[in-house]
């Protein structure tokens, strides 16, 4: 599999966990949702997103409700995060994340979301 | 009709004068019984012919039945290895996920020489790998005369021993790890704690990392979490001590430094 994947965390650790973790993938880096959105306009090609909840200036929430209006058929967003309640995931499926994955998680977890929905796409 | 010279009885033998009745007999019945003979030879033969088809179907039977036995025994044996090798890739894939953690927190707990930064790193793996909620890194301190706490996250009021940025004692396993060096996992009699960390700096006990509590979806520590548990007991204090040694002598430069222009103006 391959494709260009946007990944949005502000812990830098998460970062190279993602860098190893999908190694034939091309990542681009966010550090929050509004850095997200500016890379998401710089890069067109981004086929998946991959997205924290708590960060600071714009969280994952406040990105997913500015995702549609900022970009043309917005790629499958997957939510990764800290926050494990049924009602943390719900909010999160809500808000137009197309899967949801707890923090810390394996790496065939996450390789099995990505190639589903990059299947799928 | 009959045409001239024709007797109505044909053949060479019949026509010839000099066979008689008698003759003509023996000669039918020699006739006869050839005939007969021959009719037994191929009521022989078609038997013989019949009875080796008969033996070829049940011997190809057989054969086919032991060739369709010896496939369905290489099918059970492929069957066997291929679970076997889906079993091999699953735990080679956990392992893998397992070494992952373990190079990705190594490299970050390593990749800076900023204090902050180390204990940020620290911070980010008890709680995007272990999945630790509730923690507090411990550093001892001589002037406070127990530990700092360097760093803690989701520590309230139920945690009073860790307030106020000193903790000085009175958690036995907390306590019983700063003393000995060993890492242990609890909660143990009187101790809520659910994992005390040694923090070693050349097999010097400097601190220790206290887990207090894990996330709401993960309830317990597991196996794989002992590896990062050792790794953090073996880097984290070395990382950030290294950062803090860096750091006060970088300080202590850009003093001597700036005492040196100071002169220098003057």
């Amino acid at each position: 599999m391959s494709g260009k994947v946007l990944v949005v965390d502000d812990s830098k650790l998460m970062h190279k966990m993602y860098e190893v973790m999908l190694r034939p993938y091309e990542l681009v880096h966010a550090v929050d949702g509004r850095d997200a959105l500016a890379k998401l306009g710089e890069n067109p090609g981004v086929d998946l997103v991959l997205l924290d909840i708590n960060m600071p200036v714009m969280n994952g929430l406040e990105f997913l409700e500015a995702l549609p209006s900022h970009a043309l058929g917005p790629p499958p967003v997957v939510v990764v995060s800290t926050e494990g309640r049924r009602e943390d995931t719900e909010r999160g499926m809500e808000a137009g994340a197309a899967a949801y994955i707890t923090k810390p998680f394996s790496s065939s977890e996450l390789r099995e979301v990505i190639d589903r929905l990059l299947g799928e796409r | 009709m009959s045409g001239p010279g024709s007797s109505g009885r044909e053949g060479g033998r019949l026509d010839s004068p000099d066979v008689t009745g008698t003759e003509l007999v023996l000669q039918l019945r020699s006739t006869l019984d050839r005939a007969a003979e021959l009719v037994r030879v191929l009521e022989s033969n078609l038997a013989t012919l019949q009875r080796l088809g008969h033996g070829d179907a049940a011997e190809s039977r057989a054969a086919s039945g032991r060739r369709v036995e010896e496939l369905e025994q290489r099918l059970r044996t492929a069957e066997t290895d291929v679970k076997e090798l889906a079993s091999r890739l699953v735990e080679s894939e956990h392992q893998a996920g397992r070494l992952m953690n373990l190079y990705v927190a190594t490299y970050q707990l390593h990749s800076t020489l900023d204090p902050d930064e180390v204990q940020q790193t620290i911070a980010e793996i008890a709680i995007n790998l272990l999945g630790a909620a509730r923690f507090a890194l411990l550093l001892r301190s001589e002037e406070q005369g127990g530990c700092e706490v360097a760093l803690e996250e989701g520590i309230g009021d139920d945690d009073p021993l860790y307030a106020g940025g000193v903790y000085s004692g009175g958690d036995e396993l907390v306590d019983a790890t700063l003393e000995d060096g060993v890492l242990r996992l609890g909660p143990k009699g009187s101790s809520p704690v659910l994992a005390a960390v040694p923090l070693r700096v050349q097999n010097v006990i400097v601190g220790a990392l206290v887990v207090l509590g894990l996330l709401d979806h993960k309830p317990i520590l597991r196996a794989e979490d002992r590896d990062l548990l050792d790794l953090l007991s073996a880097h984290a204090a070395s990382a950030l001590f290294a950062a803090r040694l860096y750091a006060a002598k970088d300080r202590k430069l850009r003093s001597l430094e700036s005492l040196v222009k100071l002169a220098r103006r003057e």
